[in-house]
């Protein structure tokens, strides 16, 4: 009862604070954050300006993710005694990703270490951040913030006194680098990455769609494999909703999931969905009209296993979204799956591809057997009157095999020692030759994933010679490596532990030619150290 | 305290009445007697004899581990251990364990880190750390300029430096020369004088004016050793390009050193043998200072001045230094592990080990000398 009349009496209040924000004073939610920002920083931060538009010493000169500004208060918990709760602390993270976070253009160049997809070796960095930053972490860690050049300054003091052997390490010893770092990169970094850009006052600025509603989504969870399914997004507060998703795998097994999932700075879709009892993780980037989000999904527990996920917003219009497989050879027959939304008409897969059976068909899943009697070629799949950019591949032979991820990172663990091992897990994608029947060149298709059996071998002579291919893991049948146990191994040579260098090989068997792809894989030591983001 | 640690020795030695006699008689029995000193976590100044490679004494360390940096005092008595995550120094009395010495270098408003960098004056009378000194401001830190501290010995428990000057940044291990002045190894290995702060370039490292297809040498010393030969190595690793294609798989590569005489403060510089295995540290023979011996996965044995390599031993675990008797016969190998590796320096050949009861991580290896 006392309950019921607390809940009351809160929702009113909401209400009339929500009320008053129309009449041009602070939104609730920002009055809170700043408030707890006032109760719990400013022991150390010192505040500034009027107090409906503060400034906050330091807090107020960066821009971050979400997942930056959780890093931010994670470290002011362990290493500087913030004491704050759980509610208060993702009051914060709430508000500074919306007042100070990265607009869409300026976090789209690392949205693979928000989607926690890093067994990738960056590419494009610039050779300085390379040398002086991104030797300890990831180049896209300090992409993803924005900072006055004071800041930037700051931030280097601050590595040097957190981490004061910093300027000793092989690669900084060897030149003035705190001096470098201060003077040179911070400064050059505040050009690249600087507080104020027009991208960041253009989306301040812009109308952030809802992605309330019903959406229809694609995705693979390893070991399981490609789904389709309705995802509903039911509101539940400011940017937060209630998800349940339901559907089924290809091959028609059903995959329900509940959860939720947050919004921040106006496109960052943040989920959390437990799928047959385990927890996963959505981390999506919603289109500025709020009509698609791309990302990805992964084990909660387990950030490197997941796969690829996509959302499209049910609008009422007819859509086909994907075609499973997204390959079909030429003279054989399979059977696909179409899925997308308000699906009506007839069915065609192009020129020379026959649909000889309808096995199943809904409005957002048609299940049909289909025969490729001519010419190779990309065909769109059209069902009736529906928007389609959706390609199916026919195609002669798989001429080339890539895997994926190219260059992954394991990790030895589990035997008693304090680290879980970390896995890595693969998939093979088929490409053919293209017009010019050269295999590896700029015209090669992507057919799309395909099943493969997966080997494992010595990276080379060196690592032979260790036995790597021996110690350091196995691959299953699935794709998925697992790294050896950790600990000194006595078999090894100077007791070595069950490191290696391999190569992960995917043979696709492309009707009777085995066809091979490798992929590098790296079995390091235990990472004792947990990042929000590397 | 001195209970405790009596008890600890005797754990290690597995029998009360070996310790308590080896405690009581070993100190005073012999003429220069030499002691192997490390630090093992998690926070113990081990005293080994090297007569008998056995633990003679282990004494209790304050603080976290830091670096198990140690200075010795040149009458071999006292051992000076950077401790506490770098910022302290202890000095410890060997034969008893005691603490002479205490200076904590950090203050509220100030953490100040010292990497390996701790020397005692040729008369004993000071101490000298090398000071990075990182201010803490409310809400964000500084990074102040590093300086030489002197420290007097006989301030004890409580010291406050007494004098500082100015060093580069980068340092790490620092040594004191016959002259009084210390040897700062940093990007290229200087001197200081502790009483004017006037330095001189000893050894042109990074800036060396070598030619332009040398690549810039990388020149680390992490720990303090060389009281064998009354020397100071700083390693390097270079290499000679055959073009400006800068063809690293077609290099010449090398090892080479600044090697200072303590003596007289100074020093050649030279490489020393073709790059062909990491060496983590070098020593000389304090008999011969042509044959060189080098610790890492391998102990390995070098002629420097036929540029050769003269003996590998394959290693059962990294060790990452090593030292030597005064007689040169005998190579002790340590750090990293719990285990101190005992060979002949003829043959490189394993003669005894020495179980400690941590890990040495990376812990100096010294041998103090006590003449009495």
């Amino acid at each position: 009862m006392a309950l019921n009349n607390n809940r009351t009496k809160g929702a009113l209040l909401g209400a009339s604070i929500l009320a008053l924000a129309g009449l041009g004073s602070l939104p609730a939610l920002a009055a809170d954050a700043q408030e707890i920002i006032r109760d719990r920083c400013l022991a150390c931060h010192t505040e500034s300006g009027d107090a409906d538009n503060p400034s906050f010493s330091r807090i107020s000169d960066l821009r971050k993710t979400p997942e930056g500004w959780q890093m931010t208060l994670n470290r002011m918990q362990h290493l500087r005694d913030l004491e704050i709760s759980t509610e208060e602390k993702r009051t914060v993270i709430k508000y500074l990703s919306d007042h100070q976070g990265l607009a869409p253009e300026e976090s789209a160049p690392f949205r693979y270490l928000l989607e926690q997809d890093t067994n990738r070796v960056e590419v494009g960095i610039d050779e300085n951040v390379m040398q002086m930053c991104a030797r300890c972490h990831s180049a896209a860690r300090i992409g993803l913030q924005r900072r006055t050049e004071d800041e930037w300054q700051t931030l280097v003091d601050f590595h040097m006194a957190q981490f004061p052997g910093i300027e000793l390490h092989a690669g900084s010893r060897d030149r003035p680098w705190y001096h470098l770092a201060h003077d040179e990169t911070a400064v050059k970094l505040a050009e690249m990455y600087p507080l104020v850009t027009p991208e960041w006052n253009d989306w301040k600025k812009a109308d952030k769609a809802s992605l309330m509603g019903r959406w229809r989504v694609l995705g693979y969870i390893p070991a399981k494999g490609e789904f389709s399914a309705w995802m509903t997004a039911a509101k539940t507060g400011e940017d937060r909703y209630s998800l349940e998703l339901e559907g089924n795998y290809a091959d028609g097994a059903v995959i329900e999931g509940k959860g939720n999932a947050t919004v921040f700075t106006g496109y960052e879709w943040r989920g959390t969905i437990t799928i047959d009892s385990v927890k996963m993780r959505q981390v999506m980037a919603a289109d500025k009209n709020g009509q698609m989000m791309d990302g990805r999904m992964f084990l909660a527990a387990e950030d490197e296993i997941g796969g690829e996920l996509r959302a499209v917003k049910d609008t009422g219009d007819a859509q086909v979204v994907a075609v499973m497989p997204t390959y079909l050879k030429a003279g054989e027959s399979a059977e696909l799956v179409i899925v997308g939304q308000n699906l009506d008409g007839d069915i065609d897969l192009g020129d020379g591809v026959s649909v000889d059976k309808i096995i199943a068909r809904s409005k957002d899943r048609i299940v049909v057997a289909a025969t490729a009697a001519g010419d190779t070629g990309v065909n769109t799949v059209k069902v009736g009157s529906a928007d389609s950019d959706v390609a199916l591949n026919v195609y002669e032979q798989v001429a080339r095999v890539d895997v994926t991820p190219v260059n992954a990172i394991s990790r030895i663990g589990g035997n008693g020692g304090e680290m879980e091992k970390i896995r890595a897990t693969y998939r093979a994608i088929g490409y053919s030759a293209g017009a010019d029947g050269e295999p590896g060149t700029e015209d090669d298709v992507r057919l799309g994933y395909m099943p493969a059996s997966w080997s494992i071998e010595p990276a080379d002579e060196i690592a032979e010679h260790d036995k790597d291919h021996l110690y350091a893991g196995e691959i299953t049948p699935a794709g998925m490596f697992i790294p050896g146990d950790a600990g000194p191994n006595p078999e090894r040579k100077m007791s070595a532990n069950n490191v290696g260098r391999l190569n992960v090989v995917a043979t696709v068997d492309d009707g009777g030619n085995a066809v091979e792809g490798r992929g590098s894989m790296l079995v390091s030591v235990p990472d004792f150290v947990e990042r929000v983001l590397d | 305290m001195k209970l405790t640690q009596m008890f600890k020795s005797t754990a290690l030695a597995g029998s009360l009445g070996a310790a308590a006699l080896m405690s009581a008689v070993a100190p005073a029995a012999q003429a220069a007697q030499e002691y192997l000193l490390t630090v093992t976590r998690p926070g113990h100044l081990q005293v080994i004899d090297m007569a008998t490679n056995k633990v003679e004494r282990t004494c209790d360390v304050p603080g976290n581990f830091g670096s198990g940096s140690i200075a010795l005092a040149p009458n071999g008595k006292t051992a000076y251990v950077l401790s506490n995550g770098m910022e302290d120094v202890y000095g410890f009395d060997i034969r008893s364990c005691d603490i002479t010495f205490h200076a904590a270098q950090s203050t509220p408003t100030l953490k100040v880190k010292s990497f390996q960098s701790v020397a005692v004056s040729p008369d004993g009378t000071e101490l000298y750390t090398i000071q990075n000194p990182f201010g803490l401001k409310r809400d964000r830190f500084t990074v102040e300029q590093p300086r030489l501290a002197v420290f007097n010995v006989a301030d004890g428990v409580g010291a406050k430096p007494v004098r500082t000057f100015p060093v580069d940044r980068r340092i790490t291990k620092i040594a004191t020369t016959a002259q009084g002045e210390v040897i700062l190894g940093g990007a290229d290995v200087k001197a200081i004088n502790p009483d004017t702060g006037e330095v001189r370039m000893v050894t042109p490292l990074q800036n060396w004016e070598k030619g332009p297809l040398w690549l810039p040498p990388d020149a680390f010393a992490m720990h303090n050793q060389g009281e064998q030969s009354n020397e100071y190595i700083m390693p390097y690793v270079t290499a000679k390009f055959d073009s400006e294609e800068w063809n690293f798989e077609t290099a010449e590569w090398w090892w080479g050193m600044s090697r200072v005489d303590l003596e007289t403060g100074e020093a050649e510089r030279m490489e020393i043998v073709p790059f062909q295995f990491i060496v983590f540290n070098f020593i000389s023979d304090p008999r011969d200072p042509n044959i060189l011996y080098g610790a890492f996965n391998t102990l390995s044995k070098h002629d420097i001045s036929k540029q050769e390599t003269i003996a590998v031993k394959e290693m059962p675990h990294t060790y990452y230094d090593l030292n030597i008797s005064a007689d040169g016969k005998t190579i002790y190998v340590g750090g990293t592990s719990s285990d101190i590796s005992v060979h002949d320096s003829e043959t490189l050949e394993k003669i005894g080990s020495i179980q400690l009861s941590g890990d040495m991580s990376t812990s100096d290896l010294r041998v103090a000398t006590i003449r009495d």
